[in-house]
């Protein structure tokens, strides 16, 4: 009864509720007490209110999970990723992998800025597994210096994406009996067809890229930009 | 330029050190435009979401918890948990309905770890999707009805001091007062008549 009271008090005092070992007939009275209030002011939020916790989630929000492995590249490997991104979203060469960046070769591929239908003219097809070793259902990772990314083959179908993550250019670890690439950073989880599967992020992450791949001379190809000089 | 609107990408863009300036002017168009796809039934980033539903999001846990301090602090977690693991791309209606989902888990979690058992509860039906009647004064309609309907049951000395005290939020004393009675005598009735209350409200719940 004296939980009760206190409980009721509080609301009425408009200060926060305290926990208190609650039995049933206090139950039905905390409940009427709640419907009776809800009629009452403070149904409306405060602008106070609002402005405050609007500030609070841009600070939570801003503040992604640490990455030690990124943070410490940052420099050379995000800027040069996203300037990759700009070739890679709309043309089927995804630009230079991550490593050339980290040895501060980058730039390798340029787009015009917003050009939505850039085509690679400037490419070349590389090799980078045998067609045997690529049997139905098989997804394979490839490092051809300028790109990385995976391969798989479903049925006739052959398929290539970009190895890199969409969101801040980290590299994605195969999770071979899922199917699916994993980023180390923030989570975000592709299929091998370089669908989003899912990502805790606050932003709309884009699939990854495609490439184009072949077969020729039992072997499978990309085509990818040409290697530096 | 659009990049400054993609939340993830502030603190990128906001910097004032040259690393930070370099990638800003790298953050291709391309991608932001994708990143930035905008269909009408859908929102253009975090703020949006939070702008349209926060008042939403309180009332609603207004009237399960029945003060200020509790509703903002659950509206909070609310949003603290929902707008990070949140896809834009989804439309507003499924935005709404992963919010409403959001309000019942945290409204449930809160009264676990506090009074132990489960005081009101989100209905199932019940979507951030509900036209919202913005009266001006405050107050949701579905609320004030179900008062109404549960001081309509009581006798008129119940049904007074509920009222200055719960909807007037008349102190003791002004109650006292305003019915010509001691401030002892108005506690005992405030007591009386909410037990009454929840009596009737039990009633009409069945």
């Amino acid at each position: 009864m004296r939980g009760v009271r206190r409980f009721v008090e509080d609301l009425l005092s408009r200060r926060r509720t305290k926990p208190f070992a609650v039995d049933a007939a206090d139950e039905s009275q905390i409940r009427t007490a709640i419907a009776l209030r809800a009629a009452g002011p403070d149904a409306e939020p405060s602008d106070e209110f609002v402005s405050s916790l609007r500030e609070r989630l841009r600070t939570e929000l801003d503040d992604a999970p640490p990455v030690p492995e990124v943070r410490e590249v940052r420099g050379s490997r995000r800027r040069f990723v996203l300037s990759i991104a700009a070739a890679s979203a709309a043309s089927a060469a995804v630009g230079v992998g991550a490593e050339m960046a980290l040895s501060g070769s980058g730039g390798a591929v340029t787009a015009e800025p917003g050009d939505a239908t850039v085509t690679p003219d400037n490419g070349e097809w590389r090799g980078i597994v045998a067609v045997k070793d690529l049997p139905d259902g098989a997804v394979r990772p490839f490092d051809v210096g300028s790109i990385v990314g995976f391969v798989h083959r479903s049925g006739d179908e052959l398929n290539a994406v970009s190895g890199v993550c969409t969101h801040l250019g980290c590299k994605l670890a195969l999770d071979g009996p899922a199917r699916r690439l994993k980023c180390p950073c923030h989570s975000a989880t592709f299929g091998v067809d370089g669908a989003v599967v899912q990502h805790r992020l606050p932003v709309a992450l884009p699939p990854l890229p495609k490439l184009m791949v072949r077969e020729s001379d039992g072997v499978v190809q990309v085509f990818v930009p040409p290697r530096q000089a | 330029m659009a990049g400054q609107k993609v939340w993830g990408r502030r603190k990128l863009d906001g910097g004032a050190d040259s690393e930070s300036d370099s990638v800003s002017v790298s953050v291709p168009a391309a991608a932001a435009v994708r990143l930035h796809v905008v269909t009408e039934d859908s929102y253009s980033d975090w703020e949006a979401v939070y702008n349209d539903n926060v008042g939403r999001v309180y009332r609603m846990m207004f009237a399960k918890v029945g003060n200020r301090p509790d509703a903002e602090d659950l509206t909070a977690e609310v949003f603290v948990t929902a707008l990070r693991p949140l896809q834009l791309s989804a439309s507003v209606g499924e935005v709404r309905a992963y919010l409403s989902a959001t309000v019942r888990t945290v409204l449930a979690a809160y009264w676990r770890r506090t009074l132990g058992r489960e005081i009101t509860r989100l209905e199932e039906d019940w979507a951030l999707t509900e036209p919202v009647t913005d009266t001006g004064d405050g107050g949701d309609s579905g609320a004030v009805a179900r008062a109404e309907a549960i001081l309509a049951e009581l006798p008129e000395r119940y049904r007074r001091i509920l009222q200055l005290r719960f909807i007037g939020s008349c102190s003791l004393k002004e109650a006292a007062k305003e019915l010509g009675v001691t401030v002892g005598n108005a506690k005992v009735l405030q007591h009386r008549a909410l037990r009454q209350a929840a009596a009737v409200a039990e009633r009409m719940e069945v």
